[in-house]
């Protein structure tokens, strides 16, 4: 923790999370308005007072949408990256414990869907399982798990012949205790990283999903379906873009700076 | 050099034949019927009896490993299909759409490289400087900012306020060179500051590793000057990394192409998968997945080609076996 607390970046990575988390959390508390309320007579209003980020076409207040989209893109974020952590680091463990042919094949179906782009992968996903938000976290998370497999198995690969688990193995320790309570442990560092880094990149492709039509629908205020729909007005509303995409942007610079602090503070010598 | 080419471009064989099983697997899992999507629209009322034929002719009647093999085969002698929207060959469909990829591809792809090579050595050979320090934040800045912020900015400040460039469109460079690259910089630009801001980052990395080895201090020593000691020995050993990370972010580049193309609606591959996806044009979409990871495979294979001629290592560790 001292050396996460010593990187300025890290830091402001950890404020820039808190703060998002805060504004979702607490939303409804801070703001007056609903997301999803309309105010005909306040169409396209420039930032003011009453509205400090304006206005949408049908009147909504932004920076309320903004914060309720703040809270999807979290749960989104989150969750995606939570499915992907359950369903890559037991195949990564597995194929890096048993190895032989079974690692083979694992690492070819790993590479297979590696060399799909990720955005064209989760698309082709959505497309299968149906628009929405909760087919767009499958989508998300189908497409991040071969990375958690290969960090890990990479991990085990170079563990597995370590003192500590010969000597487990030699007193006749079953193969799942051996992965659970001696490889697993020591494979969590770069996954808390990699996850940190990975929330971020779901939270971007969420929104790109939401941006084509196959993430989150409207009304429900989501930042890509907002940028989409701003996009229509940019040249006499740009903060109806603008506003929702800078909040893109703050929220994977937060994750990927706490990510990088905790690359270092976990490992000083992968060095960035 | 030979016995490498060969031995790496057999290994991309079966990880293409696990991604067609992928493709043609995600397909078959897609709702709806694919010959009443094929028949939709028909201005006379078609019978069973055609659509049984339909079926036939199509081989979805057959087990779904012989569907496999089918259009495998198909694929392989380029019979891609017909697009239920425009009832096109889908060939043709590909082929109008790649000279717009490419262009805005390439060109972000030499942005990115002009733009964070440098900036990466400026940053390295000036360790906790100022200038380090800003590469820093940069670099950060840069891989977070999403292509619609970046996308946004253009085309409100250059496009609509400045009215330097076109907010949008395509123009072939065989027919208007000159608007074909005005047109091309913004959406070049989204693409290249994204990668660029990576390549930065690998290149400080990698410069700041080589040029605390042995041979550099003795080259130093010997009285060599900085810029022939970076020129000359440490350039070469450093850019290795980041040709590596070129070729890996080959792939992040077509996805980003997907957003970039709907942002300043260019006709290309990116935008043709958004459209056939919503459109629900699975030969279409089955095609073009395909074609860009093809693409991808193709492109990281030439990136391992340039990475042996650059490492000699390389080359020599496959001719000892």
């Amino acid at each position: 923790m001292k050396r996460l607390f010593r990187n300025r970046f890290a830091i402001v990575g950890l404020l820039l999370v808190t703060m998002e988390v805060f504004l979702a959390v607490f939303a409804s508390v801070i703001t007056p308005y609903e997301p999803n309320v309309m105010d005909y007579k306040a169409l396209l209003q420039n930032p003011n007072t009453e509205h400090l980020l304006g206005t949408d076409e049908l009147g909504r207040d932004i920076l309320t949408r903004m914060m309720y989209g703040a809270r999807l893109s979290l749960t989104v974020g989150t969750t995606a990256v939570l499915i992907a952590v359950c369903l890559g680091v037991p195949f990564g463990l597995i194929s890096g414990y048993v190895g032989g042919v079974f690692d083979e094949i694992m690492m070819r179906v790993v590479d297979s869907i590696m060399a799909l782009p990720a955005l064209v992968l989760a698309l082709t996903i959505s497309a299968v399982l149906g628009s929405g938000l909760v087919n767009a976290t499958i989508a998300i998370a189908v497409v991040t798990a071969p990375t958690y497999t290969r960090l890990v198995r990479g991990q085990v690969l170079a563990i597995k012949q370590n003192d500590y688990v010969v000597a487990a193995q030699s007193i006749g320790a079953p193969t799942w205790r051996v992965l659970v309570r001696h490889l697993l442990p020591n494979t969590l560092s770069p996954v808390i990283v990699q996850a940190s880094l990975g929330i971020g990149f779901a939270i971007i492709l969420e929104s790109s999903m939401s941006f084509i039509g196959l993430g989150a629908m409207p009304p429900t205020p989501s930042w890509g379906n907002m940028v989409q729909i701003g996009f229509q007005f940019l040249e006499i509303a740009p903060w109806c873009v603008l506003a929702p995409a800078t909040a893109i942007f703050l929220a994977v610079l937060g994750f990927n700076m706490l990510g990088d602090g905790l690359r270092d503070a976990l490992d000083p010598q992968s060095g960035t | 050099m030979t016995q490498y080419l060969i031995k790496r471009c057999l290994s991309t064989i079966p990880v293409m034949l696990l991604t067609t099983v992928i493709v043609f697997g995600l397909m078959r899992l897609l709702p709806g019927d694919p010959i009443l999507l094929l028949v939709e629209g028909a201005q006379t009322e078609i019978s069973d009896e055609t659509i049984a034929r339909l079926r036939t002719m199509h081989g979805l009647d057959e087990p779904i490993y012989v569907q496999y093999t089918i259009w495998l085969k198909n694929m392989l002698s380029g019979d891609l299909g017909w697009s239920f929207q425009t009832n096109q060959r889908v060939w043709d469909i590909i082929r109008g759409r790649i000279l717009p990829t490419v262009q805005i591809g390439l060109l972000g792809w030499i942005m990115a490289i002009i733009l964070g090579i440098p900036l990466g050595l400026l940053a390295a050979t000036s360790p906790g400087s100022w200038r380090d320090w800003l590469s820093t934040a940069g670099s950060l800045i840069g891989a977070a900012m999403p292509y619609f912020l970046i996308g946004g900015l253009l085309i409100y400040v250059v496009a609509l306020r400045l009215r330097w460039l076109p907010a949008s469109g395509f123009v072939s460079p065989f027919d208007n060179p000159v608007e074909s690259l005005k047109a091309s910089i913004m959406p070049a630009i989204t693409l290249g500051i994204g990668l660029a801001a990576i390549v930065m980052r690998q290149t400080r990395s990698s410069f700041l590793e080589v040029l605390q080895q042995g041979y550099i201090r003795t080259a130093r020593a010997k009285g060599l000057s900085r810029h022939k000691v970076i020129i000359s020995h440490a350039f070469k050993n450093a850019i290795l990394p980041v040709v590596t990370i070129l070729g890996i972010e080959l792939g992040a580049l077509f996805s980003g192409a997907v957003i970039t193309e709907t942002i300043f609606a260019v006709p290309g591959i990116g935008r043709l998968l958004v459209d056939s996806i919503l459109a629900r044009d699975y030969p279409t979409i089955q095609a073009v997945v395909l074609f860009i990871t093809l693409a991808v495979v193709v492109a990281n294979l030439l990136v391992d080609i340039a990475y042996s001629v650059l490492d000699p290592r390389i080359r020599q560790s496959v001719s000892y076996g």
